[in-house]
């Protein structure tokens, strides 16, 4: 049990970062070059530098294959870095694995309940191997079978539970030792909505009482929701790394996202701009609005234009103020505007402006939805650096 | 809002103030402990899937009953070669308790796949207990079913007309010859599921051996009847010296005829080279699968 009890942040005082004091800066989780290079040649990571403090709900980003499955594994002692040094709850990884193992609790991406025993006996499981004190099993049990909302279907084997049950028993069961540390591998991958919010809530609330606690995700959704501190990790590297806040910032302002007539016969079935031919494009009022747009002294060459869909979309720091005069001008140039609309930009938009190099074309859903295909297929034109 | 901290030289200078060691309030986790919990596991598991207890004692039991009923009369003749009055059966249950360990002890290693292919195995390991232990506990879960399942044969062949002639105390030691002669054959499954990950290949490497082992050994009928090359054979076969040491207490004679043992007086002149081979054989095979296990579980990048 961490023995924090107020709503204490460590990151308030990491501007002065050689002199914080013994326990207002430490660290839950400090890596330095970190590096897994597999047997058969793979980089799953290279040189991966982390400083998580107590406290903090830190989100680890990446795509699939990214290398953030295989950096969990190495913090939670599965697998022994290359080089590098990692330190957990203040344990070196190298000399006190067991340490560190009593110290944190894991759930993997994969559900690990043994589906012949029922909910209370995996929780009794866990219980004695994480040498929970006996007098305090019972009682524990109980509080965390209610918490995930098992306690009706505690005595009941948990081979006829729903993924979501499992997955939710999966968490308990990392939690029976109530962990200051709490490693979560893509919780919520496969997950119905509602099963996907109510693990959430759960997630805050165990932070909230002071677990720190360290997700990796591919649902950008997830992460700007719970996170205060992202890490976007590409390639096995740490690319940016940011509150959401601030990793937004780096998008280069709003966007706003305008849609213009095209007469229906814009051949949109596939839904994909990029592929129409550069001689049907000179008609496409989607070409001439983003034309209007760049030409336009508006946004005094800070905009990006991309087209979208069904029309634009400008992300600029003057998105808000001078919307209304491209709507203007727009129409000046002969175009109907059908919708228009002003965001902040997503972490959808950070993520594919990091991994293209430049600023995001239309980004829908509630996120990359877990395939590696997504960011390839709105890769730029010019190629970016990707791989 | 912390500037990321990703120069290694102040992490590394600092650590000693900033991180401080975080250690959850706990009971500690003895050895035996751990053991236990383990086997409370695997036992909650084997009455949850009595199919598994079951099966592996289903083939040995059609064997006892063909075998008797099929080959009974004739060899009658060959075991009692001249004098004596043992009867097929009481011949024959020592073998079948051993069949039933070779049965058993199969399902060691599936349980070990199992574990892995649901990713229980995994969860196991970021668990702060011995893996020792983890092993420990599992492995006398089995033994402690092999038991009960030879516990079972015994009972059904006293039943069939078998004589246990030591008794009660043999009957016991018998148990014990199982349990020790299982516990390489334990071993081999696990190291099979270690090396293959995968059930069939398992279930298939366990299996193919088993009937070779039986009968090129002492199990079905006495080696003086047997050709001269099967003897040769049976004399490097495990599963002699376990139905010899079975035997030997079915019967109260000494039974074994691959060594040449007269040290001892009676039935131990069978018991004690017996017994000694089949724990030469569980080091060398235990030391194999602890080897491969730890292997396994270690965190090197495989």
């Amino acid at each position: 049990m961490s023995r924090r009890t107020n709503g204490y942040r460590p990151d308030e005082a990491a501007g002065a970062e050689g002199t914080v004091g013994a326990d207002e800066g430490a660290l839950s989780i400090e890596t330095a070059g970190l590096r897994l290079t597999y047997s058969d040649g793979t980089e799953a990571v290279r040189d991966v530098s982390l400083s998580v403090p107590e406290g903090e709900f830190f989100g680890f980003l990446g795509p699939n294959g990214a290398g953030k499955t295989t950096a969990i594994k190495v913090l939670a002692t599965l697998l022994k870095p290359t080089d590098g040094s990692v330190f957990v709850n203040g344990f070196d990884a190298e000399s006190e694995p067991r340490k560190i193992r009593e110290s944190i609790g894991y759930m993997a991406q994969e559900i690990g309940v043994d589906e012949e025993l029922t909910a209370r006996e995996n929780l009794q499981f866990a219980c004695t191997a994480y040498g929970v004190p006996r007098s305090e099993r019972a009682e524990r049990i109980e509080g965390l079978l209610d918490l995930v909302d098992l306690a009706e279907v505690a005595d009941q084997r948990s081979e006829g539970f729903s993924g979501g049950m499992q997955k939710r028993l999966d968490a308990a069961t990392a939690l029976v030792h109530r962990p200051p540390l709490v490693f979560l591998d893509e919780p919520t991958t496969g997950l119905d909505p509602k099963a996907r919010t109510r693990l959430w809530e759960y997630f805050r609330e165990i932070n909230e009482e002071g677990t720190t606690i360290f997700l990796t995700t591919q649902y950008l959704e997830e992460a700007d929701q719970l996170c205060e501190r992202i890490s976007v990790i590409l390639d096995g590297e740490i690319v940016a790394t940011g509150s959401p806040t601030e990793l937004k910032q780096q998008v280069g302002g709003e966007i706003l996202d305008i849609d213009v007539e095209t007469d229906g016969n814009d051949g949109d079935t596939d839904g994909d701009a990029d592929e129409r031919s550069g001689d049907e494009t000179e008609a496409d009022p989607r070409e001439q609005a983003a034309a209007v747009a760049r030409d336009s002294d508006l946004f005094e060459d800070e905009a990006t234009v991309e087209r979208s869909e069904d029309g634009i979309s400008v992300t600029s720091q003057r998105a808000r103020s001078r919307g209304t005069d491209l709507l203007v001008a727009l129409r000046d140039a002969g175009l109907t505007v059908t919708g228009f609309n002003v965001r902040a930009p997503t972490l959808d938009d950070v993520f594919l402006a990091i991994t293209d190099g430049e600023a995001p074309e239309t980004v829908q859903g509630d996120g990359l939805s877990g395939k590696d295909e997504a960011p390839e297929a709105r890769t730029a034109p010019d190629g970016g650096q990707r791989r | 809002m912390s500037t990321p901290t990703e120069t290694a030289e102040t992490a590394e200078t600092e650590r000693g103030e900033r991180t401080t060691e975080r250690e959850v309030r706990r009971s500690s986790n003895s050895f035996l402990g751990d053991v236990w919990v383990n086997f409370k596991r695997w036992n909650i598991k084997a009455v949850r899937n009595p199919f598994v207890l079951v099966t592996s004692l289903v083939q040995p039991i059609i064997f006892l009953i063909l075998f008797t009923q099929v080959f009974g009369a004739v060899a009658t003749n060959a075991i009692n070669a001249g004098a004596g009055s043992i009867s097929y059966e009481t011949f024959l249950v020592p073998a079948i308790a051993i069949q039933v360990a070779l049965a058993a002890a199969v399902t060691s290693g599936v349980g070990l796949v199992n574990d892995i292919e649901e990713d229980v195995f995994e969860k196991i390991l970021v668990m702060p207990m011995n893996r020792g232990a983890v092993f420990a506990g599992k492995s006398a879960a089995e033994i402690l079913r092999i038991v009960v399942q030879i516990a079972i044969i015994l009972g059904l062949g006293v039943l069939l007309g078998a004589e246990i002639a030591t008794g009660i105390l043999g009957a016991i030691g018998i148990m014990l010859v199982g349990l020790l002669f299982s516990i390489w054959f334990l071993a081999y499954s696990n190291i099979l599921a270690v090396l293959t990950k995968d059930q069939e290949s398992t279930i298939i490497g366990a299996n193919l051996l088993q009937f070779p082992l039986l009968f090129l050994s002492s199990a079905f009928l006495p080696l003086g009847s047997l050709p001269n090359w099967i003897r040769v054979v049976a004399a490097f076969n495990p599963v002699t010296y376990g139905v010899d040491g079975a035997r030997a207490l079915m019967l109260d004679q000494d039974v074994m005829t691959v060594l040449d043992v007269t040290a001892f007086t009676g039935i131990w002149n069978t018991l004690v080279p017996a017994l000694l081979v089949l724990a030469v054989l569980d080091l060398a095979f235990g030391g194999i699968a602890v080897f491969l296990l730890t292997r396994a579980t270690s965190s090197d990048a495989k």
